[in-house]
């Protein structure tokens, strides 16, 4: 534990903050688009879960699969 | 001609800007670009912490040189960036297809040609801008974190290597237009990159020319500033086979709607 906490603090959160904004845009992004779709590929609930707890993919996912064209 | 061509090319462009690629694209080639400069940077770290090393072991993980971390994150395009542009455009004409919205475009005297360069051009715009961003802050990352590489280096191999992305891109929209199923598109174009790249890394001496060579061309240039020899027989066949191909599609689309017109 005391490894993961000095691991945290050798981070320079500096470099990675931009990827964590990034990701979270993504994320907001199709959280909306998800929500004010009427229809999705499947059910809805599972996009919504997929998009918040799977970081990056499941946004790109939701993108690519879980939209209807129209 | 030219006004057709506007119109197409606008709804394309209203397309993606609805479906968010104009976003997402981008978003992915960033993260992965960042990724490998960062990863690389903090590989010693990582170990150390978390490798389990034995106590007192003594470990010298020197760091890569700049060239070797903008060729490692081409690699990562080469994988989940190719992955995720095939996936992206595979249903470009193909769902157009199985929906009909096509014959609605189609019916309008509107030619083949023009339907497919607009789509054409918008893809290579689209997915040329996100590498062309992500390459970008990779670089930035690179030459923050790890090394500065000279820049003419820099600009010559990625201009390479977006040779090399318009040419999958270029088969996934032929693919597309040929083909009704996305998922064969995938296969194919997925299938052809991945066998023309390891070919040319096998028996590079057969695979002069191919396009797969383009990539390897890209890393020589970061790592002396000079490609390999053979680089404008692969640049020209690149370049030469994406023409082809385009025009072969235009002629065999153009024949396939007509006897599917004629038979109904």
């Amino acid at each position: 534990m005391n490894e993961l906490t000095e691991a945290m603090q050798n981070i320079n959160w500096a470099l990675v903050a931009p990827i964590i904004v990034l990701q979270f845009i993504l994320m907001v992004v199709a959280l909306v688009d998800c929500l004010k779709q009427n229809q999705t590929n499947g059910p809805k609930w599972i996009w919504i879960i997929v998009i918040l707890f799977i970081n990056l993919i499941g946004p790109i996912l939701y993108f690519i699969f879980g939209r209807r064209s129209n | 001609m030219m006004r057709q061509w506007m119109v197409l090319f606008k709804k394309e462009w209203t397309e993606s800007l609805r479906n968010f690629k104009w976003l997402w694209l981008p978003i992915v080639f960033i993260v992965l670009g960042v990724m490998q400069p960062i990863t690389s940077y903090y590989f010693a770290d990582i170990i150390e912490n978390f490798g389990g090393l034995p106590e007192g072991a003594v470990m010298d993980i020197p760091l890569p040189t700049g060239a070797e971390v903008l060729a490692g994150t081409l690699g990562q395009f080469s994988q989940i960036g190719f992955l995720v542009l095939v996936l992206a455009f595979m249903g470009t004409v193909a769902t157009e297809k199985t929906s009909g919205t096509h014959i609605m475009v189609l019916v309008k005297p509107v030619s083949y040609s023009s339907y497919l360069t607009a789509k054409w051009v918008h893809i290579l715009m689209l997915t040329l801008g996100s590498y062309v961003i992500g390459f970008s802050a990779a670089v930035y990352y690179t030459f923050l974190l790890i090394d500065q590489v000279p820049m003419s280096h820099v600009l010559s191999g990625a201009l390479v290597y977006a040779v090399w992305i318009s040419f999958v891109m270029t088969l996934v929209l032929c693919l597309s237009a040929l083909f009704n199923s996305s998922a064969l598109v995938a296969f194919g174009s997925l299938g052809t990159a991945l066998l023309l790249s390891i070919l040319s890394m096998y028996v590079p001496e057969l695979m002069m020319w191919s396009p797969g060579m383009l990539s390897s061309h890209s890393y020589s240039l970061f790592f002396v500033g000079e490609a390999d020899e053979g680089f404008w027989l692969s640049m020209g066949a690149t370049v030469a086979l994406m023409v082809v191909m385009m025009v072969s599609t235009i002629l065999l689309f153009n024949k396939k709607e007509l006897a599917k017109d004629s038979g109904a």
